[in-house]
């Protein structure tokens, strides 16, 4: 996305949706600071509108506001309906997000194609959830525990990342989790028999439970463990390391050579986001009181990546938004069975099929061709005698400029009439002097047109040699060599001049 | 290792290595994981299956249907998730994500039209045993031995003389430059998908010979094929049959000494050790050294 202030001929004639804030005259220049940072809360800059004269102010980055709002949304919707079922949907979407936030940061950060996020979720929780139920720790230090594991999950499965990668670390992931599915379904430990490991300590009280108090806790919970991570994937993807990564990922070559261990920066941010996943793990663990085998079924990291992709890889909103639909879909149409499944996969199909880049992704896809068409049709319109075609015509700021090219164009068609070889033959036999009146007119118009690219001529020592050069029309930049002939009479001279101009003017 | 662990190990061997090849050969000529290759697998399976109940229990019609329904899926693959995205940006994961949702939609399709219920396919081979001095060998097993191992080199004679073989392998060597030579990648991405999914057809038919038909049949098979060509490192065709001898004989003899339930685990620590050892699979060259 282009954040740099627009220009004004990008920026004016296109009807943009822009929060506009009217400003005090000296307030321009007042900025407010995040304290202690040298941040301003939003990005912004101060201009007077053209048609009013009055200073205004504009957003340059709008996404801190679709960011407020959505989340706000988010956050009252569901309460607003209020209903178990939708409780339960907006704590698996506030969940699957926070999941999908940190997936986001493995492999849109960190490039790393993992597919054991939701195994380190799954063994946190495990973990956790025994360690609970056996020897007895309370939710708080399972969060805390669930963060370790996650750390030292995330050593184990990183490492092998500095050697493997592409495909071929996603082979050894799921291999990973697939021997932590084994494992879990066949261990006494880990509740093979009940299909699950259940009995965990919870934040939730004893008599809230499976009701709507209970529920609602859980989303509000859920909901500020999506925040969180928002704010880690914020801090990680936003700040040095993120930028570190985003330079390997142009050109891993460019990055070694400005001295970029990548690799590092790679292992630290896979080793923070499995921390944090560990984290959720904790939560997962201490919201459900256990943990189930479904947390290292291939078919459910199929369905979180279905939630990347369809949202946009690389992105937060992409991860946010990518849940949401799918959630949504999954949750709310339950009564309908399998079809739900094929209605996700439509989704997915025609995503990826018409989108680049998921969902958010449309946006920039359709400014690009919208630009792409925009500048086919403009191209086509400029040889029409460049004249300003209305499209144009909003764009310039100095509206004399349409009426005197419109002018000029209707001047350049009358004048084209009268270039005839008669006429050229006329100026040949005598350049100077009196001519006849179409001449004259057309001469006229040659001497009144600007100093940029204009043809004259030349004197390389006077009276001996001439030639022709077109002018810059920039005061202190030498004019341009036309071509290398050289003439030693004036007057072939003045008429070579002469043909340059009529020839450009024969052909605009 | 007594004679029917070896059997079966052979058997499941030239299942897998017919998957793992049209998952590897796909890879190296189109740039495309082809996650829908289960999904050919299952509707092979039903397509046999179809065939079998109405138009007659007779090996080759079984056969035949089944391979045919390959191709046809292969068809539509070509058609949905490669020809409209193959010269977009992201294409890779684009084509990937493409073949998944293929598959996610097609196996509830199947799911609706046909039920969870299993379909048993006739023994196309007939059933009887041979005995070639101590080995006993099931007519199915050593069908399947032949039939694959004789569709393989065909198909490896094929691609090693036929003009069509040469492109194919040209595409699979350097795209651009085959592009550059005249030949045509959406011809060779038609070819090489309908074989592959015609490929697939084939082993839906002979691994229904000791399993059954069900919308989800695919899955595994999708699994096996993808660990044995990622094993052998993708766009080799060597690599791939030694990677499904490693792996298929991995799996016999763990489900004859350990268990069915230690199949995948075993393997897959299997797959953690070499990829350790060789972070390309067993044949797989670094990218630096491959000509992309």
């Amino acid at each position: 996305m282009d954040k740099k202030k627009p220009s004004d001929n990008t920026l004016v004639g296109r009807r943009r949706w822009l929060p506009r804030f009217i400003l005090a005259g000296n307030r321009t220049l007042h900025r407010r600071y995040i304290p202690f940072t040298r941040r301003t809360w939003f990005q912004g800059y101060a201009e007077v509108n053209p048609r009013n004269l009055v200073r205004e102010y504009k957003l340059d980055d709008k996404r801190p506001w679709f960011w407020i709002v959505g989340l706000v949304l988010a956050f009252i919707i569901p309460m607003v309906i209020g209903t178990n079922l939708v409780y339960t949907a907006a704590i698996t979407f506030a969940m699957y997000s926070a999941i999908n936030l940190m997936w986001m940061l493995v492999i849109g950060t960190a490039g790393i194609f993992s597919l054991a996020t939701l195994a380190v979720v799954g063994v946190s929780a495990y973990l956790t959830a025994w360690l609970s139920i056996d020897f007895g720790i309370t939710w708080p230090m399972m969060l805390i525990l669930g963060a370790l594991i996650g750390l030292v999950v995330g050593v184990i499965i990183g490492l092998p990342a500095l050697r493997i990668d592409g495909l071929y670390f996603a082979l050894l992931t799921m291999g990973m989790v697939e021997l932590c599915r084994v494992y879990v379904v066949s261990s006494k430990v880990f509740g093979a028999a009940q299909g699950g490991l259940y009995g965990a300590d919870t934040f939730i009280p004893a008599d809230w439970q499976f009701q709507t108090p209970g529920l609602v806790l859980g989303y509000v919970a859920a909901f500020c463990l999506m925040l969180l991570m928002l704010g880690i994937y914020r801090l990680v993807n936003g700040q040095r390391l993120g930028l570190l990564l985003a330079t390997a990922r142009e050109s891993e070559a460019t990055a070694e050579a400005l001295g970029i261990n990548y690799q590092l920066a790679r292992l630290t941010v896979f080793v923070i986001s499995s921390a944090a996943l560990g984290f959720i793990g904790g939560f997962y663990a201490a919201y459900y009181k256990g943990a189930s085998p479904a947390l290292f079924s291939i078919d459910m990291v199929m369905l979180l990546f279905a939630m990347l992709v369809i949202g946009g890889i690389g992105r937060a909103e992409g991860a946010v938004v990518g849940t949401a639909v799918v959630v949504f879909i999954d949750k709310i149409f339950v009564e309908y069975g399998a079809i739900r499944l094929v209605i996700i996969g439509l989704i997915m199909l025609a995503v990826t099929l018409f989108a680049r880049n998921g969902i958010l992704g449309v946006r920039l896809q359709f400014v690009e061709f919208r630009n792409k068409t925009k500048s086919g049709r403009r191209a086509q319109r400029t040889e029409k005698g460049g004249e300003a075609m209305p499209e144009e015509a909003t764009e310039i700021r100095d509206k004399d400029q349409i009426y005197f090219r419109r002018f000029d164009k209707r001047l350049r068609e009358d004048l084209k009439k009268m270039v005839t070889p008669e006429l050229i033959e006329e100026h040949r036999v005598k350049p100077l002097g009196q001519h006849s009146d179409s001449l004259e007119r057309v001469l006229n118009y040659f001497r009144r047109a600007g100093g940029e690219n204009k043809y004259v001529l030349y004197e390389i020592s006077p009276g001996i040699e001439y030639k022709v050069v077109a002018t810059t029309g920039i005061r202190g930049l030498l004019p341009r060599d036309v071509d290398d002939v050289v003439y030693t009479d004036k007057n072939e001279a003045l008429h070579a001049v002469f043909l340059k101009r009529v020839q450009d003017l024969m052909e605009s | 290792m007594d004679m029917f662990t070896l059997m079966s190990g052979l058997q499941l061997t030239c299942i897998y290595g017919i998957l793992a090849i049209g998952v590897s050969i796909i890879w190296s000529s189109l740039g495309m994981l082809n996650l829908a290759h289960g999904f050919t697998f299952a509707v092979s399976g039903y397509g046999a299956w179809w065939a079998a109940t109405t138009l007659g229990n007779s090996g080759w019609i079984v056969l035949g249907a089944g391979v045919a329904t390959g191709g046809l899926v292969g068809l539509c693959i070509y058609f949905v998730a490669f020809l409209y995205i193959y010269d977009k940006p992201n294409y890779p994961i684009r084509a990937l994500i493409a073949t998944m949702a293929i598959n996610m939609v097609g196996v509830q399709t199947l799911m609706w039209l046909f039920g969870p219920r299993m379909k048993s396919l006739p023994k196309v081979f007939g059933s009887g045993v041979v005995r070639l001095g101590e080995v006993v060998m099931t007519y199915g097993q050593m069908g399947t031995i032949i039939c694959s191992v004789g569709t393989l080199g065909a198909l490896l004679t094929w691609l090693g003389l036929s003009r069509r073989g040469l492109e194919i392998r040209a595409v699979m060597q350097n795209r651009e430059g085959a592009a550059l030579v005249g030949i045509s990648l959406r011809t060779t991405a038609l070819w090489v998908l309908v074989l592959t999914g015609a490929l697939a057809g084939l082993a839906a038919v002979l691994l229904s010979q000791t399993f059954f038909v069900n919308p989800y049949a695919g899955l595994q098979p999708l699994i096996k094929g993808l660990i044995v060509a990622l094993l052998g490192g993708l766009g080799s065709i060597g690599g791939a049959m030694i990677g499904a001898l490693i792996i298929g004989f991995a799996e016999a003899l763990t489900a004859s000494y350990l268990g069915g339930q230690y199949v995948l685990m075993v393997q897959f620590g299997m797959i953690i050790a070499i990829l350790l050892i060789r972070p390309r699979g067993i044949a797989g060259l670094l990218d630096e050294s491959r000509e992309e």
